[in-house]
């Protein structure tokens, strides 16, 4: 039993690693943007794709695959913040279409250049650490994990700690006094697609080998992306790590001790009871809503 | 006198039509009337300033509700559709208690949420509403005669006629609406929430009176859906309808009555009838994922925007001679 | 021409035209073929969207299918040779557009015959084929019932044959006692788990748990596996997964240390899944889709002409894209050609008397009987003899073909069993 509860916990661990690099890379386009970016499930499906292309047809190492789909899609970032978001910030709603445009886009091209069938990616290594006989880390996860959490750390150091990190929380609190006091709303902008985008990325590149990647694979992740911000407040950013966690863990032990559907109605469930006691979510602020 | 003679002109076209198109272009035509509803409601609600992303989940509300209704009492099928509607209202009802405690995108994403958590309903209890695989089988609307015209309403032609007639009437409801205080209110509450607020203006009251009415009319859709197709599942209400319903408003434009209308009625027939005549069945999406980006980068006020510069030239038009006098 | 409406004229004849392709739009359009007309089919699937994996490669089958046929002439029928073609709709897995694109088929392009997919999609359709009497297939028999005649599972009577493979397990691997599994919840996933039970108990093996259900959008599989080793059973059964799920869940059943058995309804693209565990976890893999260049299917009873060849040329075209839907749609086809021959015409009530004509019917894998009034309310599955498949050394081989009727003669009333508490038997269906 003990085993089992050991096992289920490093199965929750994974799952909050990748969950929250997708959340926080949705949160932070929201809050610098003011926009909710349908597309990022397909940003994740994209950087999936580019380790497809590099790693398993071309046998590009795999870290460097990973790094580019990292860039790749934090250049598709900017390339959304150049065409469709600048050009409609003043229409969150525009944004909004234009973003399932987008979706729609990258799923076809996707179809055209891969095919509907699911991928095949060689596995990047079948190292286990086995903690004991029922309780195992494979390394191809414990990659995701170890890179959730320095991707994650070096953000909120960047946030916390630097002028463009200060910059950038001021024009999601205030973009016009941010403006005021100099800040470049572009630039912020820019940079907040980059990484949002490049996260997104680097998720779908880092759990490509693990998933079945398909064309449509970003429709299941948005949807718990959703779930997760809005439990942990749609505008925080260590809400939606917070969340990331409650809800990985909730949703995972649910799977093991009952089964997958009631997993699911439980996370809706968790949304619904914070929806109703704390509208703005475990960490929003009420100036957003 | 003028009028009378317009609604007559359209109501010949609207008699023709069908005789005028394939046979899968009338199918087409049924589902475009029935998402025409979907869409004019859907305005309703955003006249209050927040946009759902539940809407078409109620309309599976109403569906759900007349499909289970017809079949297990045998209740006469246009009531289990009046009944469709009743029930998607009181359930907006019902949910307007959570989700207007938010507004704007917690809103939008909250009734994303609520919507979900109904879908997930419908797919977790087969008993009563079908499982994943939905409920089949569903009662036809009875084929009756009005003497010169028989309906048979396996025919799309029959029951476009007939959705047509539903239709009409609701959008007419919808435009008094719209066009009565309460409507008038609605506006206000958007676009002058504090102002509204201070002169007595239940705010809340007001957004959940849209919210209500607006599902309601999207029961309706549901249900006059349901009993065409004859099968409802949990997917034919996902989000992805959504975007369209979603896209077909924003493209047409919200400021107008006819606006998202419009938007519904170009953007079918470039997705269902064009794209699918030229042969690009594996491009669609590709493809109409770039009308969606070029129309709201070059059209940002919605396709109306292009028909009210053509009708207020022509009124400038019409009014220069009066001037002269 | 509105002013002219307006007067009435015009408006009354169209009432009239209107009545009249009332009255009439219930029959087929004309279905004579002129002398050496091509022949056209509907292929009425997903080809776009999450499901077009169970389409877009059946209708490559089916493009090399008649290439072959068209080659040999075309199909004989009374009046001589005519050529064939398909004519494909996408439904994206929507009833409503299934209706439209069921309507156009057979309105307006004037096809013969119309095979789908089935599932969601067959009850928007269900009221065009019994208005018009076109000839339907589905690969999901579960779509079957007494209200539509016109409607027939040829190829994969899902999930019935999976009963073979647990039999065949039970007959050569007896010190294999218990089972888990797991299964995706949806109209595929619980008719096969109810089916699964009842081979089960069949077959002496007692199941550990209760199916672990999970949802179809499901993309971490490590809590599913976690739950299902926790019991330490011999066999793990993966359902009807799709290989989205089924190469995830084995490729984490080998990274959490399992070493027992696997059976499996499918195995798409196993080699990638040897590849992402091990040749070792992988050799004994029981499953029921063969590859159509194993030996076997050259033997005299098959009805899959030339299946080698067709193998060759579909991963020559279509390379890394082979598994089971690509050859069903065609294995219809030929069925179908047959039927037609034998009938003379493509007229689909002739077609469909000539297919069933004394009961049985030429399954690719054998004559076969039509078969399911108990658990569809109709004979309208064809279902005889279906292939064990095992990989062994890297490469899936048939090991046995086992009667699903003689196995339905002995344990009927245990599948009605399951598939009543699952709720799928025809008259539960609503």
């Amino acid at each position: 039993m003990i085993e089992l509860l050991a096992q289920t916990g490093l199965n929750a661990v994974y799952a909050a690693s990748y969950i929250s690099l997708v959340a926080v890379g949705l949160v932070l386009i929201f809050g610098v943007m003011g926009v909710i970016n349908f597309a990022h499930g397909e940003l994740f499906m994209a950087g999936a794709y580019v380790v497809v292309a590099l790693y398993a047809q071309r046998f590009v190492p795999f870290f460097i695959a990973v790094a580019a789909g990292l860039v790749f899609v934090g250049l598709l970032g900017l390339l959304m913040e150049r065409a469709l978001f600048r050009p409609l910030r003043d229409n969150p709603l525009g944004g909004l279409v234009a973003s399932i445009g987008f979706l729609m886009i990258l799923q076809a091209l996707a179809v055209m250049g891969f095919g509907v069938r699911m991928e095949y990616i060689p596995p990047v290594t079948q190292e286990v650490i086995a903690f004991s006989d029922k309780v195992r880390l494979p390394i191809s996860r414990l990659y995701v994990i170890i890179a959730a959490v320095v991707m994650l750390s070096l953000l909120w150091y960047f946030l916390k700690r630097t002028r463009f990190g200060w910059a950038l929380r001021a024009s999601a609190q205030d973009p016009q006094a941010a403006a005021l006091q100099g800040i470049s709303v572009t630039l912020t902008a820019k940079i907040a697609m980059f990484i949002g985008a490049g996260f997104a990325g680097l998720a779908g590149a880092l759990t490509a080998p693990l998933v079945s990647v398909n064309p449509y694979m970003g429709h299941s992740i948005i949807v718990t992306a959703f779930i997760v911000i809005i439990v942990g407040g749609v505008g925080s950013l260590e809400g939606a790590v917070l969340a990331s966690i409650v809800y990985a863990f909730v949703h995972t032990f649910v799977t093991t001790f009952y089964d997958g559907v009631i997993a699911d109605i439980t996370g809706l469930m968790l949304m619904l009871i914070v929806l109703i006691v704390k509208p703005t979510g475990l960490f929003g602020s009420a100036d957003r809503a | 006198m003028r009028n009378i003679f317009i609604w007559t002109v359209i109501a010949a076209i609207l008699f023709a039509l069908p005789n005028l198109l394939s046979f899968s272009q009338q199918e087409v035509l049924v589902f475009l009337t029935i998402n025409i509803l979907v869409v004019a409601s859907y305005r309703l609600l955003t006249l209050t300033g927040e946009w759902s992303l539940g809407h078409v989940v109620i309309m599976g509300v109403g569906a759900y509700a007349s499909a289970m209704l017809t079949k297990s009492s045998g209740l006469y099928v246009p009531l289990g559709i009046v009944m469709g509607g009743v029930v998607a209202g009181l359930t907006a009802l019902a949910l307007s208690y959570p989700l207007f405690r938010m507004k704007g995108f917690y809103f939008l994403i909250g009734s994303f949420a609520a919507g979900e958590i109904i879908r997930l309903l419908w797919k977790r209890f087969r008993e009563p509403f079908g499982g994943t695989k939905g409920i089949k089988g569903i009662d036809p609307m009875p084929d009756f005669s009005v003497g010169f015209y028989d309906f048979d309403f396996f025919e799309p032609t029959s029951y476009f006629y007939f959705s047509a007639i539903v239709v009409a009437i609701c959008l007419w409801i919808l435009w008094r609406i719209e066009k009565s205080p309460i409507g008038l209110t609605f506006q206000a509450v958007h676009w002058q929430d504090k102002l509204a607020q201070a002169s007595g203006v239940n705010l809340r009251a007001y957004r959940t009176l849209a919210f209500v009415i607006a599902s309601g009319f999207a029961g309706i859709a549901g249900a006059l859906l349901a009993h065409y197709i004859g099968t409802i599942n949990p997917n034919s209400f996902d989000v992805e309808v959504m975007v369209f319903v979603l896209t077909w408003a924003i493209v047409g434009g919200t400021s107008t009555f006819y606006g998202p209308i419009l938007g519904c009625v170009v953007l079918t027939i470039l997705n269902e009838v064009v794209l699918r005549e030229l042969g690009l069945e594996q491009t669609r999406p590709l493809i109409y994922g770039l009308i969606l980006i070029l129309s709201i980068l070059f059209m940002p006020n919605g396709l109306e925007s292009i028909v009210q510069k053509f009708t207020r030239q022509k009124e400038r038009r019409s009014l220069r001679p009066e001037e002269a006098k | 021409m509105i002013a002219k409406a307006l007067r009435g004229g015009f408006s009354r004849r169209m009432f009239l035209k209107s009545s009249a392709v009332t009255a009439l739009g219930a029959a087929l359009p004309n279905m004579t073929l002129a002398a050496g007309e091509t022949i056209k089919i509907g292929f009425l699937a997903p080809l776009t969207g999450p499901v077009s994996a169970w389409g877009k490669p059946g209708l490559d089958g089916c493009t090399i299918w008649a290439e072959r046929v068209n080659a040999e002439g075309g199909i004989k029928l009374e009046d001589g040779e005519h050529k064939i073609e398909f004519v494909a709709y996408d439904n994206e897995y929507d009833p409503a557009k299934a209706r439209t694109g069921a309507t156009k088929l057979i309105r307006e392009d004037g096809v013969s015959f119309v095979m789908m997919l089935g599932g969601d999609t067959w009850p928007g359709v269900q009221p065009v084929a019994d208005r018009t009497g076109m000839l339907f297939s589905t690969l999901l028999p579960s779509d079957l019932s007494p209200d539509t005649t016109t409607l027939v599972a040829p190829t994969e009577v899902h999930p019935i044959y999976i009963v073979t493979g647990v039999q065949w397990l039970a007959e050569n691997r007896p010190e294999l006692k218990t089972a888990v599994m797991c299964a995706q919840d949806d109209a595929l996933g619980l008719p096969s788990v109810a089916t699964y039970l009842a081979a089960f108990e069949a077959a002496g093996i007692e199941m550990q748990d209760d199916p672990l259900l999970f949802d179809p959008a499901t993309t971490d599989f490590a809590p599913v596996v976690t739950r299902l080793l926790s019991s330490n059973p011999d066999i793990v059964c993966l359902d009807t997964c799709y290989s989205d799920y089924v190469h995830p869940i084995c490729t984490q059943l080998f990274l959490q240390g399992f070493k027992g058995q696997i059976i499996s309804a499918t195995a798409d693209f196993y080699d990638q899944m040897i590849a992402k565990t091990s040749k070792e976890f992988m050799e004994g893999f029981i499953f029921q889709f063969p590859d159509f260049d194993d030996p076997a299917l050259n033997a005299e009873h098959i009805n899959f002409p030339d299946a080698n060849g067709f193998y060759t040329e579909y991963n020559k075209r279509y390379p890394g894209q082979w598994g089971a839907v690509s050859w069903e749609y065609a294995s219809i086809m030929e069925l179908w050609k047959l039927a037609a021959e034998k009938a003379g015409s493509v007229d689909p009530e002739a077609v469909l008397a000539a297919m069933q004509e004394g009961g049985k019917g030429q399954h690719a894998f054998g004559e076969a009987s039509w078969w399911g009034e108990e658990l569809f309310g109709i004979d309208h599955a064809l279902v005889g003899d279906w292939p064990v498949v095992m990989i062994e050394d890297g490469k899936a081989r048939i090991k046995a073909f086992v009667s699903i009727p003689d196995w339905y003669d002995q344990h009927g009333d245990l599948l009605i069993k399951y598939m009543t508490k699952y709720d799928q038997m025809w008259s539960q269906r609503s």
